[in-house]
């Protein structure tokens, strides 16, 4: 299946003259991209996954697949596999069924359509399962089989609605690389919404950050992650520190502290500082990096890690350390001192999103 | 197509139905309140106000609306003393029973009316079930029970039973066992916790219930006309024989624009006192 | 504890009294005596019998049946396109038209019945089958629409979407999957529908006349006149109609969920 590209011009919608649900929403997707939407609930991904899948009519703008304009074509003629958030799969059939149905709307024949299916079934690993209903399934079952239902058509675009998000946390961890596995091995270009950041950055190519229906970054994970565009960004993906300060000329001052930060931001901004990019002790000499002195406050043990509060220059750090054997773990009220990375210094003006 | 047109489609008979078998003829009915009354039968001439003005010129037909609404609300008052102890009970049971209970509850509306009144005056007709039994238990002569009006409210409190039976289920809907455990951990003893929690949180099921029942009543025909013997006479039995047997239509058409009146202030009364409780 | 014993005896009296008329008439019908007596004098099948001699009850017993049978399927053809049109748009005027197509089975059906018959009279349908089927439409269409609202608010959201995207055209997203879907909600429909035109009888005294009737009102003319075991062993084989259509019923969509609570 050669790739195919996908472009988003404008899209828009509104429901019923309220706001804007998504706005003027442009991006391309390469072919055999997988693309991230993530954002909060509300931000505007499913309905733009809907208008994409010819779900939800567009109020403005237009999908291109390779090229074509499909945005006033109806779901059954775009050629598109969606694997649905609550899979909807078809409870009256069984599982060969279900996955059967795109097969038999194309008019293939019989034989064909079974080879195909048990193809897609062993794909997915449930090939012993065919004569299974939908409600005798696990869910993690379930999913397998809505995503082969949506891959044995071989269409040109994949759409994936939180797929993952009904699993549990063990299962979801499993089943994201079997379908990476699956997309990069079938090079099919895929959309995936998620409002799970770890999911995002794990799974896909490119993230596309949404907030308020409009896209506030686009780019690889470790671009999102390194370089957040905006404060919105910084706070949705990954954990961070976050200070009121005020910045100028290469400096920022948050509580009694003043430090050294890139950008050129002026005036009332936020830091941000992500937890486990500040490290305990003196910082090692050469490199350029910023220093702090306080007390722990408080050490929290989670298992792989010591999450430690640390108060200094009258503002709190939460500070995260791999745990380690023989390392001598900090105690609450013992004085402490902090570094991190002058890069690592994040910097949004404030009031920003 | 169209979606309007589609729409069309699908709802026309529907709403044609509707309109030829319900919203005409009952307009239509509403307008014949208007014609004089023939004295031979039929429809006389109109639009005039006479034949509404016979309800204040007779007294007669003012006390059989009185007389509805006064048995009405004690036929309600018994059915909800009677249905509250077996909803709860279908409510606090297990599961599995749930299920059965309800069902059994429910199928007696499945059978028609002239087959369950008639099995009353089985059980209750002078050489019925309830007088067999109350002869062996030494009484002389069992107290008569058909062809009145102590028949025909027990009668309608059975019939009723069912449907006050679902409202108050679904009632209890906002009822949950830890909402009760609350109560007691707080030192309630349980009657205090019906009085307290149970009670006030069932109340909109109750008065849907009554809602209801009192309508059900007000508006019941066949359990008043074959258990009531002819000596019960409801709004509903009046209006029959002043339709059918008299064949007095006017008078039949206002009786019954009186009998929607009064179905009206019902919804009125529960809507009212629903907001007040609900508040 | 004496309060739970108590209680415990109190809902079994209470579930009995709810009950009791419609199992008493079972072993009534069995009476071998010529009136309504209770305990009879002994058990027999002579009411059984008597039955199959009553040629207009069992003439109004085939009516009721036709009528009945013809009335679930119109319901059904009429109801089921209603139904599905107001259980999945959300239209302006959606709510109040709802209110009116239900609003049949919220009036006093003697109210009802009178204007029928005002309205039938004008146009000679008294006494005809047509009359009779709009007369029980009336009130087993809301019934049936009601119903099956339910059952199409029942199915699964997002699988037509699927069927869809997959590509099946909105004509086969209905045949392959909405409607599959929907049979256990049109089965449990047309057993409801069916009996409400079987029972039915204020609107039917209203509309019959005396070269066609139905089973309920020939049964209430019975009984107005005389009061013996005869109502009791057509009652006895109702009450069996209705406990299998309470089976079916039950299988299909559960009793409760399709009566709407």
């Amino acid at each position: 299946m050669a790739g195919t590209r996908l472009v988003l011009e404008g899209l828009s919608k509104s429901f019923a003259g309220g706001p804007p649900v998504v706005a003027a929403l442009s991006l391309v997707v390469e072919p055999g991209e997988m693309l991230g939407f993530l954002g909060p609930s509300g931000c505007g991904k499913t309905t733009t996954l809907r208008m994409i899948g010819g779900l939800t009519p567009a109020s403005a703008g237009r999908v291109l697949v390779d090229g074509r304009d499909v945005t006033a074509l109806p779901p059954h003629r775009r050629d598109m596999g969606i694997v649905f958030q609550n899979y909807a799969l078809f409870p009256h059939m069984d599982v060969a069924g279900n996955v059967a149905f795109g097969l038999e709307m194309r008019g293939m024949k019989r034989p064909e359509i079974g080879e195909r299916v048990a193809r897609a079934l062993d794909l997915v690993q449930l090939g012993h399962l065919a004569k299974r209903r939908p409600k005798e399934l696990s869910g993690g079952q379930q999913q397998r089989v809505a995503l082969a239902r949506a891959l044995v058509i071989e269409p040109s675009i994949l759409l994936l609605d939180e797929p993952l998000s009904n699993l549990d946390a063990k299962l979801r961890e499993d089943m994201r690389s079997e379908i990476r596995d699956i997309q990069q091995r079938l090079g099919i270009t895929t959309v995936f919404v998620t409002h799970d950041q770890a999911e995002a950055l794990a799974l896909c190519d490119r993230i596309a950050v949404m907030h308020g229906g409009k896209i506030a970054q686009l780019g690889t994970p470790h671009t999102i992650y390194e370089h957040p565009a905006t404060e919105f960004v910084a706070d949705f993906v990954g954990r961070s520190n976050r200070f009121s300060a005020m910045a100028a000329g290469g400096m920022v001052t948050m509580g009694a502290l003043s430090v050294r930060a890139p950008g050129d931001v002026r005036g009332a901004a936020t830091v941000m500082i992500r937890p486990h990019r500040i490290a305990l002790g003196a910082a090692p000499g050469g490199g350029e990096w910023n220093e702090a002195t306080g007390a722990i406050a408080r050490v929290t043990y989670v298992g792989d890690m010591l999450a430690c509060e640390v108060a200094a220059g009258g503002v709190t750090f939460l500070v995260e350390r791999p745990t380690q054997p023989g390392l001598a773990d900090p105690r609450p009220g013992e004085a402490a001192t902090l570094h991190w990375r002058v890069s690592d210094t994040l910097v949004f003006p404030a009031g920003g999103g | 197509m169209r979606p309007a047109v589609l729409a069309g489609l699908l709802l026309g008979p529907a709403l044609l139905v509707n309109l030829g078998t319900f919203l005409v003829p009952i307009i239509n009915l509403a307008l014949l309140s208007f014609n004089e009354v023939r004295p031979s039968g039929g429809v006389g001439p109109g639009p005039t106000l006479s034949t509404w003005a016979i309800l204040f010129d007779d007294p007669y037909y003012m006390e059989i609306v009185g007389n509805s609404i006064g048995v009405s609300v004690m036929v309600t008052g018994f059915t909800v003393l009677a249905g509250y102890p077996v909803a709860l009970f279908i409510h606090r049971a297990a599961a599995r029973w749930r299920n059965l209970l309800v069902v059994a509850c429910i199928s007696p509306l499945l059978v028609s009316a002239v087959v369950r009144t008639y099995g009353w005056m089985v059980i209750l007709g002078d050489n019925g079930i309830v007088a067999a039994a109350l002869r062996g238990l030494g009484m002389a002569k069992a107290p008569r029970m058909v062809f009145n009006l102590t028949g025909v409210a027990i009668a309608l409190v059975e019939i009723l039973m069912p449907t006050m039976i679902l409202c108050l289920l679904a009632g209890f809907g906002r009822l949950n066992a830890s909402v009760e455990e609350a109560a007691a951990s707080l030192g309630a003893p349980p009657w205090r916790v019906f009085l307290r929690v149970v009670l006030p949180l069932s109340l909109p099921g109750i008065l849907l219930g009554c809602l209801l029942a009192f309508v059900l009543t007000v508006s019941s025909f066949i359990t008043p006309k074959l258990l009531g013997g002819g000596r019960v006479i409801l709004l509903a039995t009046e209006i029959y024989d002043q339709a059918i047997v008299t064949l007095n239509w006017p008078l039949a058409a206002v009786l019954s624009v009186l009998s929607l009146g009064v179905f009206g202030l019902a919804l009125l009364l529960y809507g009212r006192v629903l907001r007040l409780v609900e508040a | 504890m004496i309060g739970k014993t108590l209680h415990k005896v109190l809902i079994v009296l209470l579930f009995a009294f709810l009950l009791a008329p419609v199992v008493l008439v079972i072993p009534m019908s069995f009476s071998a005596d010529r009136f309504l007596v209770w305990p009879p004098s002994g058990f027999s099948l002579r009411w059984y019998s008597a039955l199959l001699g009553e040629t207009k009850l069992m003439e109004a017993a085939r009516n009721s049946l036709v009528l009945a049978l013809l009335v679930t399927a119109a319901a059904l053809a009429i109801g089921t396109p209603a139904a599905l049109a107001l259980g999945r748009s959300r239209f302006r005027g959606r709510e109040p038209l709802i209110a009116v197509l239900t609003a049949p089975l919220l009036l006093p059906t003697i109210v009802l019945a009178l204007a029928l018959l005002i309205v039938f009279v004008g146009y000679g349908l008294i006494g005809s089958w047509a009359g009779l089927l709009f007369a029980h439409l009336l009130v087993a269409l809301p019934y049936g629409i009601r119903v099956l609202m339910t059952a199409v608010a029942t199915l699964p959201p997002a699988v037509e979407e699927a069927a869809a995207s997959l590509g099946a055209p909105p004509r086969s997203v209905f045949r392959r999957v909405t409607l599959p879907l929907m049979m256990p909600g049109v089965a449990a429909t047309a057993a409801i529908v069916f009996l409400v035109s079987f029972d039915e009888v204020v609107i039917s005294l209203f509309v019959v006349g005396p070269e066609l009737t139905t089973l309920p009102v020939a049964l209430f003319r019975y009984v107005e006149s005389k009061t013996d075991p005869l109502v009791a062993a057509v009652s006895a084989l109702l009450v069996l109609l209705t406990l299998g259509v309470v089976v079916i019923l039950e299988r299909a969509m559960g009793l409760a969920r399709a009566i709407g609570r």
